[in-house]
Formats: structure tokens, C-alpha cells, sequence
């Protein structure tokens, strides 16, 4: 913010700021280095051809004195040549000739050289009038001296000579006067030409100067442009990426094509999609809240790894009591009753913390001091790195259910005592009965054992009581029977026994059922072992049951059989006689208690009516079935029947 | 079950070793809190001709009895008020010198398998149901005398 600040008064026109930060760094880092080192050149290149102007000024001079020279050493020598004619005219000793024939040596070299060097168009004009002159001074001067070697002495001769010398002069003159002429024009030639060289260097450090000027000046500038368009720049981005950094909104940066510029750009973008991002994290982690929060049925809350409230859900609150801003920070441990407080709370968590989850059943505190029946499972929460971050805590409050099951555990306790009291009761009533009937019946055998001494009457009533007492007992007897077997207090046992050796068993007691009658008994048993679990003496008892009534009620038939079969996972027992069989009306009451079907009026006929109903009752107990049908084809008579569970490795 | 009685008495048996008389001299403990049957036993056995009989329907006062005067056979019921037939088997075994042979019947109207089982493993010889045959008891306890005149006659022996 400061640099900005500070930045903006140097800041330059818009479109050339724009210019320069849309060129790529290559470039800027270029212009940065190029601009000073083209300001330098510029500089060395100007200095270079100052030089080289001054030097070209210079031999413009030194070639105006060489003409200069070249100038005056004509007219010399035609001057000397010329006094050198006339001393030879007048003496005619042939030394004075030395400096003429000097001149005509030397003059058209020099003559030659002058004609190179001149440039000057006026000049020219003045040499060509010179190259004239001299040429009519060699020639006068050749004349006089034909005229010399040919003329005496005569006057005449005389004469012309004089004539000849005098137009020499006047040639010479002439002569004179055009070098004096081009020798005027040669020196403001080589003027002007001093001027120019003095000119062109100060115009050359003129531009020097400037070149150093504006080289400084490039610098500068370079320098600027550097710190505009790439340090300050990135100073910005980097105070823009600690805001990412910390979260906080992005200062908006031109947006420059360059590196930094696009960076600027990509910044904002990832700014952009990390506001996005973290929106949605925080609209699922609002409705994940809301969902937690507005749990009703669980108490959800979280725990620090020390176990402080960090989180607390309206079901918390519901079930607890506490309300979220009452609880947050405080210990778990103060949910739980004094008796459990100083060690449950910790093992839990630690238990959690070792292998994930915990779950607990037991008491909990409400904010009343009220107790609840908490259902909790605890689960601890851990980083990626693996580090324990805290614990999620479900309560739920089952003291409705741990109050049905109380209940339904009382009531299950009330009903196995009261099955009890009525086994209890059963024995005790056995127990009783059978007390005064044992004096009864042990009297009345004393006195049978002594009936010698008593009368006929009395033998007859002793008789009586012996019979109906033997009768009670066995109705106390089958009656107790089928009652502790209705209370579930009957001893029936569950082993393994072979159906077969059992029957064969009971044969000798079948025999003496049959021996008072006239029936034959026969049997038809397979020759493999038929096993089936049961209790040995209940199903003899059964048996015999059967037997018996048919030993009783077929007084007409001749043949009593039993068979056995082993049919699915049981095995059968029948007992069929060739009789009248049972009317299908009264067949349904078979198996009723006391319902003799009207035959307990027959003469002779004993029994407690309870056999049958007894027999249902035992093989029921046994996971059996018991019953009978009427026999039609080939004969007539009656099937008892029943059946067994077959041992398990029996079943085929 | 129970058929015709037979004319069957331990009494007319004649027997090599063991006579009458001394089956008869035996002293016989009888218990029950039963007025009746207590009086039913007397008379049966006094109908055999046993004269020496002790008889008791306090349990304590019989344990006393048992103690006191060492019969050679006990006649026990189970179910009592106080002290129950459990209880006198246990007693009777810790008041049993080492080497006598004192057998006990227990005759109980409780049919319980269990019962059985139980008055079995706490020392007793044998076990009758009640309502009983008076015939078979009678030879039941003539037997169970035989076996201990012979008992003691074995241990008597130089």
C-alpha cells in the first residue's frame, strides 16, 4: 500500500504504462540493458566522427599551404629565371643561364602537382591564367635568349632586346599580380576552412554532451521502468499471495500480459477457485451442522483429545439437559454418576483412542442430577498425519428400553418363579396325597395280609378300599403327571435310544397286558437299529398306555400289531387291532382328559380316563405326534399311532 | 401295581446262617413326622415280629435316639419339618462309629428322580416310594438286616 503510495506520483501516461507492462519480461529485461548501452555507443560513434572531420579539415588546410607553396615557388622561379636571362644578356657568361634552365626543370612538376591539388573553381581560374603567364614568360624568356645568341652588337639588335626585356616584365607582372591574386583567394580559402574544422569539433562535443546526457537520462529511466513494471509489480504479487495465504481478499492488479501480469492473473484465479472451493466446504459443512445440530433423537457432540465439549447437538441437549453454551470446554466426565466418574470416562477414551471406537452401556448424569440409561459409543477422530484430533461422542438414552427390558426381565423372573411354585406346588401336592394314601393303602394291606381273622363283609370292604385306593393313586399319579408336564417341570429326557430293542423290551410287559385275554400280539419290527431321541421310561409309559387300551376295548377281535417305520425324519409306532374301532364322531375327543367316551360304564373296564391325554402330552414333549384313525380296508379297526424324531445320524 | 398279595413272609423262609430270631432281636429306628405312618410301619413290623423299635416323629429327638441307642437299621422319611430326611442321613453318618454298619431305607412320598439320587448319595441303603407294598417292605428290611448281622459278624471275626 505504501510502495503504491509512493509510486504514484511517478506513475506514467496510461497508454505508455499499459505499452510497456504488456511487453514480456524478455523484452523489458532487453530494453532495460539495450538503452543504456545504445546511449553509449551513440556517444562513442559521434566522438568517432568528430575525429574523423577534423582530421578531413585538416588536410584541407595543410593542402592550401602546400598550394600556397607550390604558388609561390612558381613565381620564384620564374623570377630567378627571369634575372638569371637578363644577367646573361648583359655579361653573356653562360653561369647566369643556371637559374633559367632550373625553372625549366622544375616548373611543370610543380605546375602538375598544382593542377591536382586545386579545387577551387575560382582558384582554377587564376591557375589557368598563371599556367598562361608562365607559359608566355618561358617563351619570352627562350626569345630573348634566340634573340641574344643571334643579334651583335647593332643597335637594332640592341633595341629589340630592350623591347623583348621589357615585355618579359610586364608578363612577369602580369605573373605577379594573378599569384598575388590566387594567393588572396587561397588564404580565405584556408580561413574559411580553419573555421569549418573549429565548427565541425564543436559540433561534435555538442552531440557528445547530449549522447552522455541522454544516455544518464535512458538509465534513469530503465531503472524506473524496471521498478514500475517489474519490482514493484512483484512486490505486489507477493503481498497479494500472502493474502491468499491468509485468506483474506486479493488486492485487484492490472491485468498485464507479461509473466508477471499473468501470475497476477493466475493468483486471482486460484484465489477464485479457492473462495469456491472453500464455500462449498463450508455450505456441505453448514448443512452437515444443521443435520448434527438438529438430531434430536441422538446426542451427538465432540470432545477435544482431552475430552472437553468442543461440539453439542440439540439431542445432547435434549437427553442431557445442559445447553450448548453451558457445556462447551467442560469435561465429559461430569455426565457420569459419582461411582463411575474417576475411571469409566478415561478407559473409554482410551479405548477408543487404541483401537477406533468404544461403546458403553450404563448410567449417565443429566443436568438435574436426574439418572439416564445411556447407550454411547465413542469414536476417535484422527488426522491425516495419524494424530488423535479428538473424539465423536452418540449418546443415546435407552432408559425406556432398559425400563421394558427391567420389566420384561421381572416379568420373565415372576413367570420361570411362578412355573417354579407351581412345579413346587405340584410335588408338594404330590407329596401330600400320597402321605395318607400310603397310610391308607399300607393299613388296608395289614389287614388283607390278616384277613383270616375277619368276616366275609369285612374282607369284601377291605377289598373295596384296596381297589379305590390304588385307583386315586393313579389318577394323582397321571393327573400330577400331566400337570408338571403343562408347567414345563416334567423330567423328560433327550437321549439317543434304539426304538426297536425298546418295544422288544417291552414285550414281556405286553405279554402280561395280553395274558387275561383272548388276543394275539404280534410285532413287526425292522431288522436295523431304529434310533430316536427320547425319554426311555415316557415312551414305555405311552406304550403301554396304547397297549393297554387295546387290550381293554377289543373284546370282539383277535389280534393286536404293532409295527414300526421309519418314514423322513421320523420314526412311527403302530398298534392296530381288528375291533369295532372308534365312531369318527367321538374320535376328537380321543385324547381328552376323563373323556372315557361312555364306556367307563362298562363292567370291568378300569382306567383314569388320562391315559391318552397323558400319552399326547409326553410325545408331544418329545417333539413327537400321537394319533389314531379307523381302520376300513382289509378290516375293520382301530390304529393308535405315534411318532418320534429320528437321532440325527440316522436319517437317511 | 400292586397285584395279588403273595403268601410270602421273610419269616418263613428258613435261612443257613442268619435265624429268625436274630433279625427280630435287631433294633429298628423309625421316622416320620406322620403319626399314621410311623404307626403303620410299627404295625408291620411288629406283625413280623420285631420288638425292638424305636419310634419318632420329632427328627431331633430321633437323632438323639440314634445316637443314644445305635439301632441296626433306620426307617427314614424325607420330608419333615425342622430337620429334613437330608439333614439325619448327614448326621447319621458323622455319628456312625468307624467300622458299624448302620443302613438306613428311606421311604418318602416324593417321586422326584432327584430325591432318590440325592437321599442315595448321602449314605442311604435303599429307597421305597410311598404309597408302598407293606410285603416289600418288610423284605426289603429283612434284607438290609441280613446284610448288616453279616457286616457285623465280619467285623467280629479274631
Amino acid at each position: 500500500m505504501s510502495l503504491t503510495a509512493w509510486m504514484r506520483p511517478l506513475r506514467l501516461p496510461f497508454a505508455m504504462t499499459r505499452a510497456w507492462a504488456n511487453q514480456p519480461l524478455a523484452i523489458k529485461g532487453l530494453v532495460v540493458v539495450a538503452l543504456p548501452l545504445a546511449v553509449l555507443i551513440g556517444a562513442l560513434s559521434s566522438l568517432y566522427l568528430a575525429s574523423q572531420a577534423e582530421a578531413q579539415a585538416e588536410d584541407d588546410v595543410r593542402l592550401a599551404f602546400a598550394i600556397q607553396r607550390d604558388i609561390y615557388q612558381v613565381h620564384a622561379l620564374l623570377a630567378e629565371a627571369a634575372s638569371g636571362v637578363r644577367g646573361y644578356l648583359l655579361t653573356e657568361q653562360e653561369r647566369f643561364l643556371t637559374p633559367y634552365y632550373k625553372a625549366e626543370a622544375e616548373l611543370p612538376n610543380t605546375l602538375t602537382r598544382l593542377d591536382e591539388s586545386i579545387v577551387d573553381a575560382e582558384v582554377r581560374a587564376r591557375f589557368n591564367k598563371v599556367m598562361a603567364l608562365t607559359g608566355r614568360k618561358r617563351d619570352g624568356l627562350s626569345g630573348l635568349l634566340e634573340i641574344a645568341d643571334a643579334a651583335g652588337s647593332s643597335a637594332e639588335d640592341q633595341r629589340a632586346i630592350i623591347a623583348a626585356l621589357e615585355a618579359n616584365k610586364l608578363v612577369l607582372d602580369d605573373l605577379r599580380t594573378e599569384i598575388d591574386q590566387i594567393q588572396v583567394l587561397e588564404t580565405a580559402l584556408l580561413e574559411s576552412r580553419r573555421a569549418r574544422v573549429d565548427e565541425v569539433r564543436q559540433g561534435y562535443l555538442a552531440l557528445t554532451a547530449i549522447s552522455a546526457a541522454v544516455g544518464l537520462l535512458g538509465s534513469l529511466a530503465a531503472v524506473y521502468l524496471f521498478s514500475t513494471g517489474i519490482v514493484r509489480r512483484v512486490q505486489m504479487l507477493e503481498a497479494n499471495a500472502e493474502r491468499l495465504a491468509q485468506g483474506e481478499p486479493l488486492e485487484p492488479l492490472p491485468e498485464d500480459r507479461d509473466e508477471v501480469g499473468r501470475l497476477a492473473i493466475r493468483l486471482e484465479r486460484a484465489s477464485a477457485l479457492l473462495r469456491a472451493r472453500e464455500q462449498a466446504l463450508r455450505d456441505g459443512e453448514e448443512r452437515f451442522r444443521l443435520v448434527v445440530e438438529g438430531v434430536q433423537d441422538y446426542g451427538i457432540f465432540a470432545l477435544d483429545p482431552q475430552g472437553h465439549v468442543a461440539s453439542w447437538n440439540a439431542g445432547a441437549e435434549r437427553i442431557k439437559g445442559w445447553r450448548a453454551e453451558e457445556v462447551m470446554g467442560e469435561h465429559f466426565s461430569q455426565f457420569y454418576p459419582e461411582e463411575t466418574r474417576s475411571f469409566l470416562p478415561q478407559a473409554i477414551l482410551e479405548r477408543a483412542s487404541l483401537v477406533g471406537a468404544a461403546e458403553d452401556e450404563g448410567w449417565r448424569l443429566r443436568k438435574d442430577g436426574a439418572r439416564f440409561w445411556a447407550n454411547v459409543v465413542v469414536t476417535a477422530l484422527f488426522n491425516e498425519a495419524g494424530e488423535l484430533r479428538g473424539f465423536a461422542k452418540v449418546t443415546r438414552d435407552m432408559t425406556e428400553r432398559k425400563r421394558s427390558e427391567e420389566a420384561l426381565r421381572v416379568a420373565r423372573e415372576e413367570a420361570i418363579a411362578a412355573s417354579l411354585a407351581k412345579s413346587e406346588f405340584l410335588s408338594r401336592t404330590s407329596h401330600e396325597l400320597r402321605t395318607p394314601m400310603s397310610a391308607i393303602l399300607g393299613f388296608a394291606q395289614v389287614l388283607e395280609l390278616d384277613q383270616g381273622d375277619l368276616a366275609e363283609r369285612h374282607r369284601i370292604a377291605i377289598d373295596q378300599i384296596l381297589k379305590s385306593g390304588r385307583h386315586l393313586l393313579s389318577l394323582i399319579d397321571d393327573l400330577l403327571d400331566i400337570s408338571s408336564i403343562e408347567a414345563g417341570g416334567a423330567e423328560i429326557n433327550g437321549e439317543e435310544i434304539n426304538l426297536v430293542e425298546l418295544v422288544r423290551e417291552a414285550d414281556q410287559l405286553a405279554a402280561a397286558i395280553f395274558a387275561p385275554t383272548a388276543l394275539a400280539f404280534e410285532v413287526d419290527l425292522p431288522d436295523e437299529a431304529v434310533n430316536v431321541i427320547g425319554d426311555r421310561r415316557r415312551i414305555n409309559q405311552v406304550l403301554l398306555n396304547i397297549l393297554s387300551n387295546a387290550a381293554k376295548y377289543n373284546r370282539e377281535g383277535k389280534i393286536v400289531r404293532l409295527t414300526c417305520t421309519v418314514a423322513g425324519p421320523t420314526a412311527r409306532i403302530e398298534v392296530m387291532d381288528d375291533g369295532p374301532g372308534i365312531a369318527q364322531a367321538d374320535v376328537p375327543r380321543l385324547f381328552t382328559p376323563f373323556d372315557r367316551l361312555g364306556l367307563q360304564r362298562v363292567k370291568g373296564l378300569e382306567g383314569t380316563g388320562l391315559g391318552l391325554a397323558l400319552s399326547k402330552r409326553l410325545i408331544e414333549s418329545m417333539g413327537g405326534e400321537i394319533g389314531f384313525r379307523n381302520r376300513t380296508v382289509p378290516d375293520r379297526g382301530a390304529v393308535f399311532w405315534f411318532t418320534l424324531p429320528l437321532a440325527p445320524r440316522s436319517h437317511v | 401295581m400292586f397285584e395279588a398279595p403273595p403268601e410270602v413272609s421273610p419269616m418263613n423262609e428258613p435261612r443257613d446262617i442268619i435265624t429268625a430270631d436274630d433279625l427280630r432281636s435287631r433294633r429298628i429306628l423309625i421316622i416320620d413326622d406322620e403319626e399314621a405312618n410311623v404307626l403303620l410301619l410299627k404295625t408291620l413290623l411288629e406283625r413280623e415280629g420285631y420288638s425292638d423299635l424305636l419310634c419318632h416323629t420329632n427328627p431331633g429327638e430321633a437323632l438323639e435316639a440314634f445316637v443314644q441307642h445305635e439301632p441296626h437299621l433306620v426307617l427314614l422319611d424325607l420330608m419333615m419339618p425342622d430337620i429334613d430326611g437330608y439333614q439325619l442321613l448327614e448326621a447319621f453318618r458323622r455319628q456312625t462309629r468307624p467300622g458299624a454298619f448302620r443302613p438306613v431305607l428311606v421311604l418318602t412320598a416324593d417321586t422326584n428322580i432327584g430325591a432318590r439320587r440325592r437321599a442315595l448319595a448321602l449314605g442311604a441303603k435303599d429307597f421305597v416310594s410311598k404309597p408302598f407294598d407293606i410285603v416289600e417292605v418288610a423284605l426289603r428290611i429283612a434284607n438290609l438286616l441280613e446284610t448288616q448281622i453279616l457286616y457285623e459278624r465280619l467285623m467280629s471275626r479274631p
